[in-house]
């Protein structure tokens, strides 16, 4: 046996937790998503899983959430890593109460983080990934309005990046007033390469170490 | 393997002729080390971006350095090397300046000389920037850097990963730990503002009998995270094969060896570079 595999034998390794790379996914479950964009929505919350579990690294290290919204906001999926993730089968019906949504999504972030914190767990900057093909709808204008205040600041102290991206007759204009970056118009019902790019962003992050911003593969799915 | 090749040829190179394996007698110091690179980096065709450097001095006097290279710099490997390679530069000159400052007891004094040696390297980075047309951030690297007394030891660092000593009796302790950050992709680089200012530093008194340079590949398997305690099942093997390698050639293969050994592979998929010295 050569002196380096007696090395690799004898040597052990300190036990601590992968650093977590936290995603909330913030679906639009309206009634006006039935039909085929929810179906391509379905299917690319498998591409996600199936995509991300071929890379053992990230599918320790991703966490993902599932918060879906119409008229109500629902926790349809609470962190977990990658490799535990079972993509739910989304029904839509409804309004579209995006403000109290976003508002969940950051709460459950910052919730995270401070479990996290408690436990010694490293983690990456969360994301919030949005999707929606309207715009607030059946809410208060100063919900929506306090919840994209709430995301401006959170974005300005690096809490949280926050993407949207609008399908179909999404209103464009209303969304860029909810968000720091410029939302993306997904083309077509292309969701299946929406969720590779995003599960190739996640693995990028987990495993690099980088200045500021990570730069990031660039979306061949949407159009800013 | 092209990263790992690299290293050793570095690893040679730098080694000054007479003061380290050539010699084993004159040298005070057997110094082991690989820089390799990491699948992740691999898989998306970066280099690897990890430098070292080392000299031994006349009087039982070793100097250190490990740089990494930011993975999101164009240039982070002509960064880092450059860097390591300057900050050996450097002590090597002001060496009877630092060891003053250190015999006279005063971690302080010895840090702030410790201090010029990394604004002396981020010039050379600067420099080394402006030559290629490269902003200087091209080139962003973080910057470890020990200067080992026969009877203290001290160690600066910009950014991430860590310098464990074992002293005489065995125990091991850590000069520098991994600095808090929020995110743990986020680090201080050499180039980053004020860096050299905010340095972290450690100083031991008494005899260091080994040493361990690390960048932060490996900050997870070698230390008990968040305290950075040094986890004594990982360094215990590693200082007895460093302390046993009497062909320091065959001991940086093998270790390099180690380096990309599946068991590493599979939990650290950056970088990895190790620097192993023992006091012989």
């Amino acid at each position: 046996m050569s002196v380096s595999s007696v090395l690799e034998d004898a040597v052990e390794f300190a036990e601590n937790p992968e650093p977590r790379c936290p995603c909330v996914l913030l679906l639009d479950t309206s009634g006006s998503m039935n039909g085929p964009a929810l179906q391509a929505l379905n299917d690319g919350l498998r591409s996600f899983k199936e995509d991300i579990a071929r890379d053992s690294l990230a599918s320790r290290r991703v966490e993902i959430a599932v918060v879906t919204f119409n008229s109500v906001v629902e926790i349809v999926q609470e962190f977990v890593t990658a490799d535990q993730f079972e993509p739910p089968i989304l029904e839509a019906r409804g309004m579209t109460h995006i403000g109290a949504a976003i508002d969940q999504a950051l709460d459950m972030i910052q919730e995270r983080k401070q479990q996290y914190r408690k436990n010694g767990v490293a983690y990456y900057r969360p994301w919030v990934f949005l999707i929606t093909d309207g715009a607030p709808q059946g809410e208060p204008d100063a919900v929506v309005e306090m919840a994209a205040q709430r995301v401006k600041s959170d974005e300005a102290s690096k809490r949280v990046a926050f993407f949207a991206v609008g399908v179909e007759n999404a209103d464009m204009a209303r969304l860029s007033q909810l968000t720091v970056r410029a939302p993306v118009k997904l083309v077509g019902l292309n969701f299946v390469e929406m969720f590779v790019w995003l599960s190739a962003s996640m693995q990028k992050i987990s495993q690099s170490k980088v200045d500021e911003q990570v730069a990031l593969p660039p979306p061949g799915w949407g159009a800013v | 393997m092209p990263g790992a090749s690299e290293s050793n040829s570095d690893a040679k190179h730098l080694s000054l002729p007479g003061s380290a394996s050539s010699s084993v007698t004159e040298a005070r110091w057997r110094v082991v080390a690989a820089s390799v690179i990491g699948v992740s980096h691999r898989k998306v065709g970066l280099p690897c971006q990890d430098s070292h450097a080392w000299r031994v001095l006349p009087g039982g006097i070793l100097i250190a350095a490990v740089a990494d290279g930011a993975g999101s710099a164009p240039l982070a490997e002509v960064g880092s090397k450059c860097a390591a390679d300057a900050a050996i530069e450097v002590a090597n000159e002001n060496a009877d300046r630092i060891l003053a400052a250190g015999n006279s007891g005063s971690e302080d004094n010895c840090a702030a000389e410790l201090k010029l040696c990394l604004n002396a390297a981020l010039s050379a980075v600067e420099t080394e920037a402006e030559k290629r047309g490269a902003a200087v951030r091209d080139l962003a690297t973080t910057l470890i850097l020990v200067f080992a007394a026969p009877n203290w030891t001290a160690a600066i660092q910009v950014g991430d990963g860590a310098v464990v000593l074992r002293e005489t009796d065995g125990s091991l302790l850590s000069l520098t730990t991994p600095p808090d950050a929020e995110y743990a992709n986020e680090t201080t680089f050499l180039t980053t503002p004020a860096a050299t200012k905010t340095a972290q530093h450690g100083f031991h008194a008494g005899v260091g009998a080994q040493l361990a340079l690390f960048s932060d590949g490996l900050q997870r398997l070698a230390l008990l995270l968040p305290a950075g305690t040094p986890h004594s099942p990982f360094f215990a093997p590693l200082f007895r094969f460093a302390a046993d390698s009497t062909d320091t050639v065959a001991a940086d293969e093998q270790l390099t060896a180690f380096l990309t050994s599946p068991r590493i592979t599979e939990r650290a998929d950056d970088d990895l570079t190790l620097l192993l010295a023992t006091r012989i």
